[in-house]
């Protein structure tokens, strides 16, 4: 059984469908990016997945469970899936220490010091522990997004999320934040990411899935897609993003 | 000795008793004001659009119409209803619903400034609508208000004068009344004045202050 099973999801935004459809399946253990025009739905169809968006019809089913069904425990379910962002969205006013204890504490009710045990490991995983105690306004770009990652996987989540991780930084901390997902990659870490970034989606990637206009055109492992796919819009995407690069 | 010096030293007690008056109402609503203001500020960001309408209409008739007004309403307005409240209790009132009113707007503004991205992140996250609010919103909007929010204090601290317009007998009054008995005008208001810079001077002495302690990299204001 699937670990995310997503049936004939619908997302309307007032009489517009930004998802027309969606069929997708992620395995406890499997990486999955997801790529496509900007505006194509990747980064609605990651929202609703964890019902930051809610989905206008179909079904997901996450750990066995129906999550569109009403009454579920949205909570329960957010603290399962890490959700890492684009622009970061770190806590400001909180070190990165405590931006990482924060849903330990709260959420997962660890006692203080079992929560900075938790966090000063998993930054050490991320060669971040020397900056635990810096405000996110003294970290650089690369340094906020590892932090970040460290947060949501602090939470010991089944699923870890990334929208655009790569895309707010320049070439040089994109390495360094595609190296710490890639280590993810090959730890076994469930993942789903939205990328543009073909680089990154070649090294964390079991296999990509091409979404355009709402659908999923194709999936596949990252060669066969970047240089043997037919379909034009998907070899148009693929000449763009890789002779960007 | 000046006679108006005599009058000060005769008038000592009841001088004291007015500032101590004086200071008290202004830590009161100060006090108050920020609660209540936080309060205003938390109900413009539910979900539910009536509430908001609601609480954006009491923020706009209170910064809309005059403090006097209001404290006028109720010390003389609300006995031919049958409602008597003592001048004490109408100036707690009636400057809380007025400074709460400001309070939420300087908050709300500060709000419109913040990256709405955390807020994501936080649901995310699992946190509920309420803990978002006091574990993310609050102690951010705080830190940014700070000079608003101690522009206010000071803005308090004057404004306590009016309250002797319903028979508050705050530091404004007794001097008030020095200068009606011996008919002192000048000196009297002169002293209330430089009282009044005296007191607003260590507000603003402890308000920076505090905004050293609670500076954070990232939140210059």
């Amino acid at each position: 059984m699937a670990l995310i099973e997503v049936r004939n999801l619908v997302k309307k935004f007032d009489d517009k469908a930004v998802l027309k459809g969606i069929n997708i399946d992620l395995h406890q253990g499997n990486s999955k990016v997801l790529m496509g025009t900007s505006g194509c739905g990747k980064s609605t169809l990651l929202r609703c997945l964890n019902l930051l968006i809610q989905p206008t019809s179909g079904q997901i089913i996450f750990k066995g469970e129906d999550i569109t069904r009403p009454g579920v425990d949205v909570r329960k379910v957010r603290e399962d899936i890490g959700f890492v962002f684009q622009h970061f969205a770190l806590y400001r006013h909180l070190t990165v220490e405590e931006n990482v204890t924060l849903g330990l504490r709260k959420i997962k009710k660890m006692k203080s010091k079992e929560a900075v045990e938790k966090a000063s490991h998993e930054l050490n995983r991320v060669g971040m522990f020397e900056h635990r105690n810096k405000y996110p306004a003294q970290l650089s770009g690369g340094q906020k997004q590892r932090a970040a990652i460290v947060r949501a996987l602090a939470m010991d989540p089944a699923v870890l999320f990334l929208d655009e991780p790569t895309s707010a930084l320049d070439p040089q901390m994109s390495r360094e934040v595609v190296t710490v997902i890639n280590k993810l990659f090959l730890d076994n870490i469930t993942m789903f990411c939205v990328t543009h970034d073909a680089f990154l989606a070649k090294y964390i990637s079991d296999s990509i899935v091409f979404m355009d206009d709402g659908v999923i055109v194709a999936e596949d492992i990252a060669e066969r897609l970047f240089y043997e796919s037919v379909d034009p819009r998907i070899k148009q995407f693929f000449l763009s993003v890789i002779d960007h690069r | 000795m000046d006679p108006f010096i005599n009058d000060l030293v005769a008038y000592w007690p009841q001088i004291l008793t007015g500032l101590q008056r004086t200071l008290m109402l202004m830590v009161i609503i100060s006090v108050s004001g920020i609660a209540g203001g936080v309060c205003v500020f938390y109900l413009k960001l539910v979900k539910n659009k009536t509430l908001r309408k609601w609480t954006e209409a009491y923020i706009s008739f209170f910064i809309g119409t005059p403090l006097l007004v209001h404290l006028f309403l109720m010390y003389y307005g609300l006995p031919q209803l049958g409602i008597r409240l003592s001048a004490f209790t109408v100036a707690v009132i009636g400057f809380t619903l007025n400074v709460s009113a400001y309070n939420a707007r300087y908050l709300t503004t500060a709000y419109n400034g913040l990256d709405k991205s955390e807020l994501e992140a936080a649901h995310a996250q699992g946190f509920t609508h309420f803990e978002t609010f006091h574990l993310i919103i609050l102690p951010q909007v705080m830190r940014l208000s700070v000079p608003s929010l101690t522009n206010q204090v000071i803005q308090n601290l004057k404004d306590t004068s009016v309250a002797f317009l319903i028979q508050y007998h705050d530091f404004f009054a007794q001097m008030q009344e020095i200068a009606a008995t011996n008919f002192h005008f000048f000196k009297a208001y002169m002293t209330a004045t430089l009282v009044y810079l005296t007191l607003v001077s260590v507000v603003v002495l402890v308000a920076r202050r505090m905004e050293r302690s609670i500076a954070l990299p990232g939140f210059e204001t």
